[in-house]
């Protein structure tokens, strides 16, 4: 009690009985007015001031009876019955409320006469050391008090120092074992009985908030949280307390982005993709790669959305760095399984990248420097509290960093990038609010010849949420991406060219949100429209003679709709349930070419040509897509969940070499090319063990129909007929992924180990379509064994050490087992497909993260990351290779990071 | 290709601590599968088959020849060629007889003789013959391979470029073979003093000229000889062979040309056996290596006898460090030991030792025996 009495004093509320007013009793006249036109008379009579918002009192209509009433007795009667109520302080201001009374916590909650404020910004007292402080909030109208069933808790929850929504949120109600989360806008719904509960409010890095409330009916509770740690806003891993009960997807993993800052990297920069590897079912084929793989997936199956769009290539510099600069960054939510019906087009993940809003209260900002790049952020309202931005730019001075070393190859080579990140975002009102983002990333490179590589990313994508209603609210999302590739070489002035690739997607998207007691129903619908460039071939220069050759254009559209229901069914048993029918169809101009079905798709086997005009939707693909989870409470602290689902994916990447090359190029499924489905069957068990230490055991089974690999050398680039050089092939995986992890405290651990399998099998019988006998074997990012550990120790709030360990098998491989000679060429005959591995990988990292001052009144607020990346300085084989050497075939390993490699990066907040 | 192997490079040296290093993984299997390789030209001259076995890839490869089968071409007239088994594997047209033609198609017919498992039969596709233009130059340029500085003359070597251009559109598909022969010159009296050595290129060079809006090859580097051989020291010459192909030759060419640029990055190609145009008739899952090549042919050969800076002095560490003394014993002379330079009759005599063998004996590396065609650049200018 001390405490709010302190709270009190702090805020100036001093509370006082209405009662104290009633002496002022005015005469009114029978009359029936809007309240809005009462509020002025009562403001002139009673000599008061009304705080309120407009919609809140839009439909209420005051009917006054003649006589004389005190403000209190007139208030009473006029507000009876709606779900606004009213609370008077002691400078006259009459204060009013929707759903809930403010009410005098020290005094009994059923004492009606009394009315407190009770501190609901109570943030500056938290900051002075408090945990939590508990509240009595009343919620609904009273009248509904004794009425039957649940109802329906929903708000929102917001940063106190940023004024952002906070996602990710648990909301948790011990005694009725019921909790929920809150989503990407801050917005949470529970069911709970009617009646007395504590709820509390906690998400790492944030300060548990709990709450008392008398629920009387369905109603609203808006929530403003503090940060832990102020103002390092990055220092502590993301966990999820008590959230592994409460979650419906099996194999959803949520990043926080305090959590991967602070990871050690190669290149001194904080990398997204780095921190989704430590991950248990989420792999890499090597150092360097792009891409990553998802429980047996390979890289292009999996969707990478930036404000909802997708990023057709995810990084910079062939994988040393991801595309997103991580101060745009808020959360990562990876769904390796159990992906929710709204999203669709790929089969083995989702990796939504939630961005973060400008700061809506004072202009702020960040420098940072690493040893190759270098970049800045700033963020700040224009309009306070309605209207931000939030800018931000990264580029690289590799350039000069690589003409430093005295080599005549890297002094004729260039290689550099650059990204930009724009926000803004507009409340037009509470329930309409808009922002426009934009992205923006370029590399180019040239290695000591004439030949020059560059790409760009850039999406546009507007958002309009608007909220019907507390408890049903919409998306509204348009988005453009666009990835292109150029290539140029002028080596020789005959053959100069320049090889182009580009494709482009239109989105447009609707999400509706619909909380209803114990359901939570999402449904929408979605259509995207793809435009793809196959390639280009074109003359550079005067003097080329290179024929123009533009491979014909493809267009095609995908379109979805989809409704699923969170169901609370007991508080021992919830469902997850929901059906997506996803459609695609090909548009022309199309020429198609026929070949003779009993033989290998080849030049001299075609024996028809098909023409399709423009507009022609020549070809149709689609069908349901199937998403159940069941969520079982076994005790209260551990509950295992069963999860199915289907998707399917229309586009492809061509890619003909281990990892993502950046010269692969994007392909629509068309005529010949089926989309790819996966189903996936998963199960998860959960269960907290002692002191914060979670335990989870997760295993998955998937099936992909309709898979491709290629005939050997094929050529991915300037196909046109790719049809004749694809293999048929269909794939399974399956795994366990086992996890312990300890979020609380000064000492954060995880440890996680995955045993699994990614295997392919051909289906053809053609000669030259087989693979290994049509016998199953393993895909080239198959790694069975995984291990990964990572620790964390906040020293001080100024300093943290952090280590990551990885160890895993080595990735399949193909060596050759026989040589043959043809004239004087010396050739090898390989061994099966991926018959062979790399040695094991293992790597140990370190990061230091000093914080220069704590200060806020400091204008920079500096802070050191000392990292080492492999410190063993294991020699980790990225790959085996062989070579003709005069007539002798010579096999070399090579490694890429063999070295510890250190690295500062320095940045300030300002 | 070249830019992923630069990156690679550049990635290492970035970080400074990169490394590749000679790695031979533990292989545990071998095949022997039947190799068929074989050209027949448009030329009047002896064509050769050659069938052998597959070889393990670790050992010092020793060819297993095949003999005793039963080899023939056919062409698209009906017409049958029996080739004579020539012993190691080899079989031979006979040139009187068979002389391969533009516009026809060539099938190659392997009746096997038990030797590789039961009495298969193999044929090639059909594989037709496409004229080949002559080639239009031949011809070098200097490389600077460091430029001169105060202390040190420039280092210079040379790349030899091809032009070539076919007007009548038939070729779109080029290979090109070379066979180079140089003088090796010992600077030492001996017997063995002047040979040449003769090295045939193993690399795959192919152009396919239907991308192009012109039928032109220009400029095709075949050739780079640095500074660190006496190649370019007395005099040079290379002989470039011409051959058209046909598409199915193209792509298996290309093919393997982008799977042995393996780099050791991870964008390289998926390693994998390339089909040839043999099959077994009868157990197609039977793998057959090789290639049956049709080609009509034309050939150039240039002389190059220039000056070229800062080459390599091959020759400059032969004498062993310190001399052997007169009247010691010296152990395995002609062996392990050879004498560059013989001065016993001088006054005070000596002998100077080598423990290199090519110091002390051109053979190793070449033939006393004198090309032909070496003086035919004199003739023509003179």
């Amino acid at each position: 009690m001390k405490i709010k009495i302190f709270l009190f004093f702090l805020f100036g509320f001093i509370y006082i009985n209405l009662t104290a007013q009633e002496q002022g009793r005015i005469s009114w006249k029978a009359q029936e007015i809007s309240f809005g036109d009462f509020v002025p008379e009562a403001e002139k009579s009673y000599k008061v001031k009304f705080f309120y918002k407009e919609e809140w009192i839009r439909n209420i209509n005051a009917s006054i009876p003649e006589g004389s009433f005190s403000l209190k007795e007139i208030l009473d009667k006029v507000l009876t019955g709606t779900s606004v109520f009213y609370y008077a302080d002691d400078r006259s201001n009459i204060i009013l409320t929707l759903n809930f009374a403010i009410k005098d916590p020290m005094k009994h909650i059923d004492s009606e006469e009394n009315k407190f404020i009770p501190s609901m910004d109570q943030g500056e007292a938290e900051d002075k050391g408090k945990t939590s402080d508990n509240m009595f909030v009343d919620v609904g109208n009273r009248a509904d008090r004794n009425k039957p069933g649940s109802v329906a808790l929903t708000g929102y929850i917001t940063d106190r120092a940023k004024k952002q929504p906070v996602s990710g949120v648990t909301v948790y109600v011990l005694k009725e074992s019921a909790g929920s989360i809150s989503n990407e806008y801050g917005y949470y719904s529970i069911t709970l009985p009617r009646g007395s509960h504590l709820i509390q409010y906690t998400f790492i890095g944030m300060k548990e908030k709990k709450i008392s409330i008398n629920l009387y009916g369905s109603g609203e509770l808006n929530i403003e949280m503090n940060s832990m740690l102020i103002p390092i806003k990055e220092t502590v891993i993301s966990a999820e307390k008590n959230v592994m009960f409460q979650r419906f997807e099996v194999g959803m993993e949520k990043v926080n982005i305090s959590s991967f800052k602070l990871l050690p990297s190669p290149m001194g920069e904080a990398d997204i993709f780095k921190s989704v590897l430590l991950i248990p079912g989420v792999q890499s084929v090597g150092e360097g790669s792009s891409g990553f793989n998802v429980r047996g997936g390979s890289a292009d199956q999996n969707l990478i959305l930036l404000y909802g769009a997708p990023i057709y290539n995810a990084s910079h510099f062939f994988g040393f760095f991801s595309a997103v600069n991580s101060e745009i960054i808020k959360d990562v939510t990876l769904y390796k399984g159990g992906i929710p019906a709204r999203y669709g087009g790929r089969i083995s993940s989702v990796m939504d990248i939630g961005s973060r809003e400008g700061n809506r209260k004072e202009f702020a900002g960040k420098a940072g420097i690493s040893p190759v790049t270098t970049q800045l952020m700033v963020e700040g309202p224009i309009i306070k509290d309605k209207l931000t931005y939030l800018l931000t730019g990264r580029t690289t001075y590799s350039n000069w960093v690589m003409h430093l070393f005295d080599n005549p190859s890297l002094k004729n080579s260039s290689a550099s990038f650059y990204d930009l990140n724009g926000r803004v975002a507009l409340d037009l009102n509470k329930n309409n609010k808009i922002d426009f983002s934009s992205y923006n990333s370029h590399d180019s490179f040239k290695f000591n010849s004439d030949t020059s590589y560059s790409y760009n990313n850039s999406i546009y994508a507007l958002r309009w949420r608007h909220f019907f209603n507390s408890q049903f609210f919409s998306v509204f999302t348009v988005n453009n991406s666009t990835y292109n590739y150029d290539i140029s070489s002028v080596e020789n002035p005959e053959d100069a060219f320049l090889l182009s690739h580009k494709i482009n997607s239109t989105g447009f998207k609707a999400d509706f949100n619909w909380y209803q007691g114990r359901n939570e129903v999402n449904f929408g619908t979605d259509f995207s429209k793809y435009n793809v460039l196959p390639g280009s071939y074109l003359p550079e220069g005067d003097s080329s003679l290179v024929k123009p050759v533009t491979i014909e254009k493809e267009h095609a559209f995908e379109t979805g709709a989809y409704i699923d229901d969170k169901f609370v069914v007991t508080d021992y048993f919830s469902i997850n349930a929901g059906i997506r029918f996803s459609a695609y169809f090909t548009s022309g101009p199309k020429e198609v070419l026929v070949y003779e079905p009993s033989f290998p798709r080849s030049a001299s086997t075609v024996i028809d040509t098909l023409n399709f005009a423009s507009g022609d939707l020549y070809k149709t693909y689609g069908g349901p897509e199937f998403r159940v989870s069941l969520n079982f409470k076994v005790t209260s602290k551990s509950s295992l969940k069963i999860n199915y689902n289907r998707t399917r994916q229309y586009i492809h990447l061509l890619t003909n070499s281990t990892s993502i090359s950046p010269s692969d190029t994007w392909k629509l499924s068309d005529y010949y090319l089926k989309p790819e489905i996966g189903d996936q069957y998963a199960a998860g068990f959960y269960q907290d063990l002692l002191k914060g230490i979670e335990a989870s055991v997760e295993i998955y089974y998937k099936k992909i129909q309709n898979a491709v690999d290629y005939k050997g050398g094929t050529k991915v680039v300037m196909n046109s007929t790719i049809e004749k050089d694809i293999v048929d092939v269909e794939g399974k995986s399956y795994g366990l992924e086992l996890m312990l992890k300890k979020q609380e405290g000064r000492f954060l651990w995880s440890v996680g180990y995955t045993y699994s399998r990614a295997l392919l099998k051909s289906l053809s019988d053609m000669s030259d379509e087989v693979i290994n006998d049509g016998k199953w074997f393993p895909a080239n990012y198959d790694k069975p064994n995984d291990l990964t550990i990572t620790f964390n120790y906040l020293f001080s709030r100024r300093m943290s050490f952090s280590a990551n360990y990885l160890w895993n098998t080595g990735r399949p491989i193909t060596y050759p087992v026989a040589t043959y000679s043809v004239g004087n060429h010396m050739l090898v005959y390989y061994s099966d497909r991926n018959k062979y591995r790399l040695p094991d990988y293992s790597r140990l990292d370190l990061a230091l993260r000093y914080n220069g001052n704590l200060k806020s009144k400091r204008i920079a607020h500096p802070s050191w990351t000392f990292s080492i990346y492999n410190i063993l300085g294991r020699e980790n084989v990225y790959s085996v290779y062989f070579k003709q050497e005069g007539n002798v075939i010579n096999g070399y390993k090579l490694s890429v990071f063999a070295q510890a490699i250190p690295s500062i990066t320095y940045s300030f907040d300002f | 290709m070249k830019f992923y192997r630069s990156f690679i490079i550049f990635a290492i040296i970035l970080s400074s601590s990169g490394c590749v290093t000679k790695f031979m993984p533990e292989i545990d299997e071998s095949r022997e599968l039947l190799v068929v390789e074989g050209l027949i030209t448009d030329q009047p001259e002896t064509n050769r088959i050659r069938l052998t076995k597959s070889m393990p890839l670790d050992k010092k490869a020793t060819i297993k020849p095949i003999a005793g089968c039963i080899v023939s071409i056919t062409d698209d007239l009906d017409n049958l060629w029996m080739l004579k088994d020539a012993g190691n594997g080899y079989y031979i047209t006979d040139s009187t007889q068979f002389r391969g033609v533009a516009g026809r198609q060539y099938k190659l017919q392997i009746q096997s003789n038990g030797k590789i498992p039961n009495n298969y039969f193999y044929e090639s596709l059909p594989m037709e013959l496409k004229p080949v233009p002559p080639i239009d130059d031949l011809f070098y340029e200097k490389e600077i391979i460091e430029a001169e500085t105060d202390e040190r003359a420039a280092r210079e070597g040379c790349t030899i470029y091809l032009n070539t251009r076919d007007y009548s559109g038939q070729c779109k598909y080029f290979r090109w073979e070379y066979t180079e022969t140089w003088e090796v010159r010992v600077p030492y009296e001996i017997e063995n003093k002047l040979c040449w050595a003769t090295n045939k290129s193993s690399a795959i060079f192919i152009k396919n000229t239907g991308v192009l809006s012109e039928n032109i090859v220009s400029r095709y580097p075949l050739n780079y000889i640095s500074n660190e051989t006496d190649r370019l020291e007395d005099k040079y010459s290379i002989l470039v062979n011409q051959y058209s192909m046909n598409e199915t030759e193209y792509e298996y060419w290309d093919k393997m040309q982008k799977i042995s640029q393996q780099t050791g990055s991870l964008y390289d190609i998926i390693p994998a056996s390339i089909q040839g145009n043999i099959y077994c008739v009868d157990d197609p899952s039977q793998k057959v290596l090789g290639f049956f090549s049709v080609s009509a042919k034309a050939s150039r050969r240039i002389f190059i006898e220039d000056d070229f800076s800062g080459l390599v002095q091959l020759y400059n560490d032969c004498a062993i460090s310190p001399p052997i003394p007169l009247g010691q014993p010296v152990p395995s002379l002609g062996k392990y030991v050879w004498i560059i330079v013989d001065g016993r009759m001088s006054i005070p005599p000596f002998i100077v030792y080598t423990d290199k063998k090519f110091c002390a004996d051109c053979t190793t590396r070449g033939t006393k025996i004198k090309p032909a065609y070496w003086d035919e650049d004199k003739l023509n200018t003179k």
